[in-house]
């Protein structure tokens, strides 16, 4: 089982790196992009290419101004940005310089850059009227209740779950269900799957994932079927993304959560979907089929069970009217013969 | 003058009262998993429901097994095979003796004897629930609980989906086919006589 769990972070490992299989492109994408965004940028006429050119690749080219010597470089993978990623994001129109200090202009960079704080999402975001509908303070009040931030001090930043270069809403009903849970679950791996990763946050010895659930039959089906944020937040009608993340203990772990017609997947995992649309095509939850799934007790046909209790009914008055008949007739028509 | 018919050797009788205590159990609990609500006592939990109906549904499996091999090898077998000639018109007086000639006290058209321990209607909804519903029942059910199996799409529809809508309406008609034999059998010699019948073996006559 600890191999299974060691396969399933590697494959996740892989897949938060993969973007890097792009970089080859980002100079054509990268730069039709950026002049889209240069009129929204506070630093229009500065290029990112300049940090690009060795944070958008995995291997780097550096060259002593003096000797004129060149070497190629590997990019540590946590300073490497992947520019197609970048330029995808919702973030694509600014420039590296709008949110990474003025240190940064100068190569090598010096010490105290590296001590650079990032911003959180409040800082742009917050009290913002423009940006009043995501609820950003909201999100805060929960983050601030949640297990993350008591838990570690406050080193757990928005920046764990939510990478400002590569951020894109998932929860909004965009793209491929499926795609967007294994995204979000992903957010949760980068840190549960490496202990590495989580030992930046927390002293806090990891515990492997997949052996503490599974008590869920078909775990895998489970994990690939909704977020981990579905069972280990608290439900809220706050917010869209409940962003309070409760302790291990604390999680949903009844079956009929999910498995009945009042299914706390409706409020969490197809919020979004079930404001837009509360039934679909004759069924009890029908939303979920969006996703591809289908949960028993949460979703049934009303045409199925309507007919099925229709007829069930009216056999039994059908033996009802049968009986009374036999208690009546059949003894008067005995009596005369 | 009434005869009475060894009509239910003691190996069809245990298996008749396996399956009816196993189906109840399915039932019962597979339309608690259907109408699932913590907040309703009526229904099982959730998960005591899906085990429950899991090895309910196992064990019924090999009952069906074993009274599959009794209809093969003994003469039970011989009560399941249709005659297809004038089928229609064998219904058709059975159900009006059910709906009318009954009640005017006509001779039951096909009388239960020692070669004949089904009517026309009877043996028809037999064959349909043994021979058909049954077994999809049994395929679309073990797929429920082996879903890796099942296709991920069929004609644009997600195959689980499609496996247990084919379960639940298949669950229905073995509940509209219990209420029918229920009621049925209460139309014997007396309405208990046929209830006695299938825990003694001897069929009464009227």
């Amino acid at each position: 089982m600890v191999f299974k769990d060691l396969f399933f972070c590697l494959f996740l490992s892989f897949a938060l790196v993969s973007p890097a299989g792009a970089a080859p492109q980002q100079d054509e994408t990268g730069v039709e992009k950026k002049q889209k965004g240069a009129e929204f940028s506070l630093y229009a006429n500065e290029n990112n290419e300049n940090c690009l050119k060795c944070h958008g690749r995995l291997v780097y080219t550096i060259t002593d101004t003096v000797s004129g010597l060149t070497r190629k470089d590997l990019m540590a993978e946590h300073t490497f940005i992947s520019p197609d990623a970048f330029y995808k994001s919702v973030h694509w129109s600014f420039n590296c310089l709008d949110c990474h200090g003025e240190g940064f202009k100068s190569f090598p960079h010096p010490l105290e850059v590296r001590f650079e704080t990032g911003w959180s999402c409040l800082d742009c975001h917050g009290y913002d009227p423009a940006y009043a509908q995501y609820k950003f303070e909201e999100i805060d009040i929960e983050y601030q209740k949640s297990i993350h931030y008591t838990a570690t001090d406050g080193a757990f930043t928005c920046w764990q779950c939510h990478d400002a270069h590569y951020y894109n809403p998932l929860a909004r009903g965009t793209g491929d269900g499926r795609e967007n849970i294994l995204r979000s679950n992903e957010m949760c791996l980068h840190c549960h799957g490496n202990p590495e990763v989580m030992g930046l946050v927390t002293e806090k010895e990891l515990t492997m994932v997949l052996p503490r659930h599974e008590w869920l039959p078909n775990v895998d089906r489970h994990l690939a079927a909704v977020r981990c944020i579905d069972c280990h937040t608290r439900m809220t009608d706050n917010v869209l993304v409940a962003h309070e993340v409760m302790p291990a203990d604390s999680a949903v772990n009844t079956c009929a959560d999910c498995h009945s017609q009042n299914t706390i997947l409706m409020g969490t995992l197809y919020k979004y979907a079930s404001k837009e649309s509360r039934d679909q095509k004759g069924f009890v939850n029908g939303v979920i089929f969006r996703n591809d799934s289908y949960v028993i007790g949460a979703n049934r046909s009303k045409f199925i069970s309507m007919a099925g209790l229709l007829i069930i009914a009216a056999v039994l008055a059908f033996a009802l009217v049968h009986t009374i008949f036999r208690i009546i007739i059949r003894p008067i028509k005995k009596y005369y013969e | 003058m009434s005869k009475n018919f060894y009509h239910y050797p003691v190996w069809v009788r245990i298996w008749h009262m396996t399956n009816a205590v196993l189906c109840l159990f399915l039932i019962v609990t597979g339309f608690s998993m259907l109408y699932s609500d913590p907040a309703n006592d009526l229904v099982v939990g959730f998960k005591r429901a899906v085990s429950v109906h899991n090895i309910c549904g196992i064990l019924l499996t090999v009952s069906y097994t074993i009274f599959l091999f009794g209809n093969l090898f003994t003469a039970n077998g011989r009560h399941y095979l249709l005659t297809l000639k004038g089928l229609g018109v064998r219904l058709w007086q059975q159900g009006y003796y059910y709906v009318y000639g009954y009640f005017k006290g006509e001779k039951a058209p096909f009388p239960v004897n020692s070669e004949r321990k089904f009517n026309p209607l009877q043996q028809i909804s037999y064959v349909g629930v043994m021979y058909f519903v049954l077994p999809i029942l049994f395929v679309t059910g073990w797929a429920l609980m082996f879903p890796e199996f099942i296709l991920k799409k069929f004609l644009g529809f997600s195959g689980i989906f499609l496996t247990d809508q084919f379960h639940v309406v298949l669950g229905f008609l073995i509940i509209i086919f219990l209420f029918i034999h229920l009621y049925v059998s209460t139309m014997g010699k007396s309405p208990m006589s046929n209830f006695r019948s299938i825990v003694t073996g001897w069929h009464e006559s009227h």
